[in-house]
């Protein structure tokens, strides 16, 4: 996987933090607005790819290690289940409420959805980031 | 606190599956060996087998356990444990364990260890959660885990067979997912409900069928038939499961196919409970009883050999469940149960050769019964199991299958005829398989086989003492089987109890 | 809003045809994602109302959850379709990947010729 031209890597570097805190935007306000773990998750992910895409595998701008985007994958799935087996075991039932509701339109309430949310954003962004580097690196070995 | 096994018996696979990695990092950070994983999730299986059998005495008591999630059904998604459900489960933890403790030899050599056994245990969730919920698009989402765990274990190998096995399967497999989709959007509009015994209430209040509900009918066999490997999809099964790793062809094998069959009893007599399409059912389970029989008769590949087996006996199980009488589906839940056990017994029997002299083709072997005489007798059990001689357990279900369908009379004779016939077909490729492999001579290159580590042989002996503990004492199977019967059959039963008198 | 449901329909349709007919594998695992696209859009439309608004509570619907009710659209559906959706991109990510390990054991994508396994 080459990389692309000067102009798309220098707007793609651009772009990228933009890119990322909108994806933090969409994820941590999940219980709020249209959006949550999952959309916030894949805007991250794509934030990355599309510097991959730009610069190629080799002259990463930023540094990737394959091992801790899979702990970190883990992770999140991780986090997901021990929120629903806490609210097992306080007895909410599985997923139950645990923290307080708060008010509506607040950044902090309706309970565990923003913790959710946010598990489910860290397992989406890991789990694709490893989907685009694995299709990536073959067709970089391909070429090879 | 009764309620609470049925949702933890899906969450320590999925909390396995999520910790495999972190337990293969922490292994390697601290110079662990390898095969921690391998008995990390032997030790969550185990757990939650013994999850589900904490679930035994309550449902044979003839109760059905209910867990809900959130809101009372049919507002919230709910689990629902019965006899059928407790088969289901009972077979996949338990068959799923000993798959584990096989796999730790047989997979030693392999690399990213981590991700097979994360896989194993998705596989697992997902069929716990498929056969647990009450809610039928829940049990398509659990459904879809496992198929593409599914399809990941076949082509874990990424050798060019397993890569091709798996893009077909892939293909066929998710076409039968996507019709249960379609199924599913259709019930949603025509009842707008999604839990199971909800839609079982309204479709036995409708006066006759309506073209909504046929499609979605027609919809729900194609798809579940798929996942069954009936004729005429068939196809995938012969070539996915010799292509994966032999334990996970041993599970596939055994367990998951029988997932297709769950389908059919919940969906097709709980749901459609009107609708008659058991001759429908029959007719397919004949095809592919004798389809299966031909093709096991002249395959050369010992994998391959076995797969089709599975083929000609998830057949049987659709020929028994299709009479939809009480010995009918009793007799072909028992062979479900029966059929799990043999075909991992066949499986893992091939699975220690292969180990052993990293060949496949029947031409290649012969005269290893005296260096692996254990393996030889399990082998030699699984096969007159599964094609029925006395006192097995695999004749005593078939022979609960041939008297449900003499009872029933009629065209039914010659259909038993025919049942018999492929039993001697069974018994033939099968005993050709025996005789190629652990008799006659002894070829050059197999001088020094050794018999199976133990390791291997502890889930195959077990196996095989299964065998012929349930056809010995068949009422140990009847007592699964006749619970889980009942839970298929009474639906006004399961709809009272999960509704609550709604 | 019935073009909701013919043009459901016609995708499904042109999803099966691509996916049981076409000679390329990257072109069958295009007709699987339309296929389910076309399912997708159908559960949509079914939870869809005439002028509805979005399921989506804020301060104001708190104080009116009747009149909240009976003007939002159906939320279960697009609940199921999102589901659906994620599983999906996992069933096309990996076929993809499929796909890229059989044109390197086989040097072409032409179904008919991946069938070593029948000889």
């Amino acid at each position: 996987m080459a990389g692309m031209t000067t102009i798309v890597r220098t707007i793609s570097r651009l772009l990228f933090p933009f890119m990322f805190l909108f994806g933090v935007y969409v994820l941590i306000h999940g219980h709020l607005t249209p959006g949550g773990g999952f959309q916030g998750g894949v805007i991250i992910a794509a934030s990355v790819v599309m510097l991959w895409l730009a610069y190629g595998l080799a002259q990463m701008p930023i540094g990737f290690k394959l091992f801790r985007t899979e702990v970190l994958e883990a992770i999140g799935g991780l986090t997901i289940v021990a929120v629903g087996v806490v609210g097992l075991v306080v007895g909410a039932g599985i997923l139950g409420r645990v923290l307080p509701l708060g008010t509506l339109g607040n950044l902090f309430s309706a309970g565990n959805l923003p913790l959710l949310n946010i598990a489910v954003g860290i397992k989406v962004t890991a789990g694709l980031i490893l989907i685009f580097y694995a299709m990536l690196r073959k067709i970089a070995w391909d070429e090879k | 606190m009764i309620e609470i096994p049925s949702i933890m018996a899906i969450i320590l696979p999925l909390f396995g599956a999520f910790l495999t990695p972190i337990v293969a990092f922490v292994s390697w950070r601290f110079g662990v060996k390898r095969q921690i994983c391998g008995w990390f999730a032997v030790a969550i299986i185990v757990a939650t087998l013994a999850i589900v059998a904490s679930m035994i005495p309550a449902v044979l008591e003839g109760r059905i356990l209910i867990y809900e999630l959130g809101r009372a059904p049919p507002l919230g998604i709910n689990l629902v444990v019965d006899g059928l459900s407790l088969l289901m489960a009972l077979m996949i933890a338990g068959v799923g364990s000993l798959v584990a403790v096989y796999s730790i030899t047989y997979m030693q050599h392999h690399t990213r260890l981590d991700l097979y056994y994360a896989l194993l245990l998705l596989i697992i969730t997902g069929m716990m959660g498929a056969v647990l919920t009450g809610d039928i698009f829940n049990l398509y989402v659990f459904l879809e885990i496992t198929c593409v765990s599914a399809y990941a274990l076949v082509a874990f190998e990424r050798r060019w067979e397993s890569i091709e096995a798996s893009i077909k399967y892939l293909i066929i497999g998710s076409l039968g997912t996507s019709f249960l989709l379609l199924g599913i959007a259709l019930m949603y509009g025509g009842f707008g409900t999604l839990n199971i015994a909800h839609i079982a209430d309204l479709t036995r209040r409708l006066t006759g069928p309506t073209p909504i509900l046929g499609l979605a009918l027609s919809l729900f066999v194609a798809g579940f038939c798929v996942k069954a490997a009936v004729v005429p999809f068939h196809s995938w099964l012969a070539d996915a499961h010799p292509a994966a790793p032999t334990p996970i062809s041993a599970f596939l094998s055994g367990v998951f196919v029988a997932i297709g069959a769950y389908g059919m009893l919940r969906v097709v007599y709980v749901m459609f409970g009107t609708l008659a399409i058991g001759p429908l059912l029959a007719a397919l389970g004949l095809a592919s009883m004798v389809l299966g029989a031909l093709m096991a008769l002249v395959q050369r590949d010992i994998k391959r050999l076995i797969a089709y087996s599975t083929i000609s006996q998830m057949g049987y199980i659709f020929f028994s469940i299709g009479l939809g009488t009480e010995m009918g589906i009793q007799g072909g839940l028992f062979h479900l149960l029966n059929n799990a056990i043999m075909k991992a017994l066949l499986f893992m029997c091939a699975g220690v050769i292969i180990y052993r002299i990293a060949r496949r083709n029947l031409d290649e072997m012969g005269g290893l019964g005296r260096c692996m005489p254990v393996t030889a007798a399990a082998f030699a059990i699984g096969a007159l199991a599964t094609a029925g001689v006395p006192p097995l357990n695999g004749f005593a279900s078939k022979w609960m299958i041939y008297m449900a369908r003499v009872e029933a009379g009629g065209l039914n004779l010659v259909a038993v005829g025919v049942a018999v016939l492929i039993s001697a077909m069974t018994l033939a490729y099968l005993l050709k398989a025996f005789a190629s492999i652990f008799l006659g001579q002894r070829p050059k290159h197999l001088e020094n086989v050794k018999e199976a580590p133990p390791l291997m042989l502890l889930p195959i002996c077990l196996l095989a003492a299964l065998c012929i503990l349930l056809g010995v004492l068949p009422q140990l199977g009847v007592g699964l089987a006749r619970p889980a019967q009942e839970a298929a059959m009474q639906i006004d039963n399961y709809v009272g109890s999960v509704l609550g008198g709604v | 809003m019935s073009l909701n449901y013919v043009v459901a329909m016609l995708l499904i349709a042109l999803g099966l045809y691509c996916l049981l007919l076409k000679r390329n594998l990257i072109k069958m695992i295009i007709g699987l994602g339309v296929m389910t696209d076309g399912i997708h859009l159908f559960l949509t439309s079914l939870g869809y109302r005439e002028g509805g608004i979005a399921a989506i509570v804020t301060g104001e619907m708190l104080e009116n959850t009747a009149g909240f009710a009976t003007q939002a659209v159906d939320p279960i559906p697009q609940a199921l379709v999102l589901t659906s959706i994620v599983i999906n991109i996992c069933i096309i990510a990996f076929a993809l990947s499929l796909a890229v390990w059989v044109y390197r054991h086989y040097g072409t994508l032409d179904p008919s010729e991946i069938r070593r396994l029948r000889e």
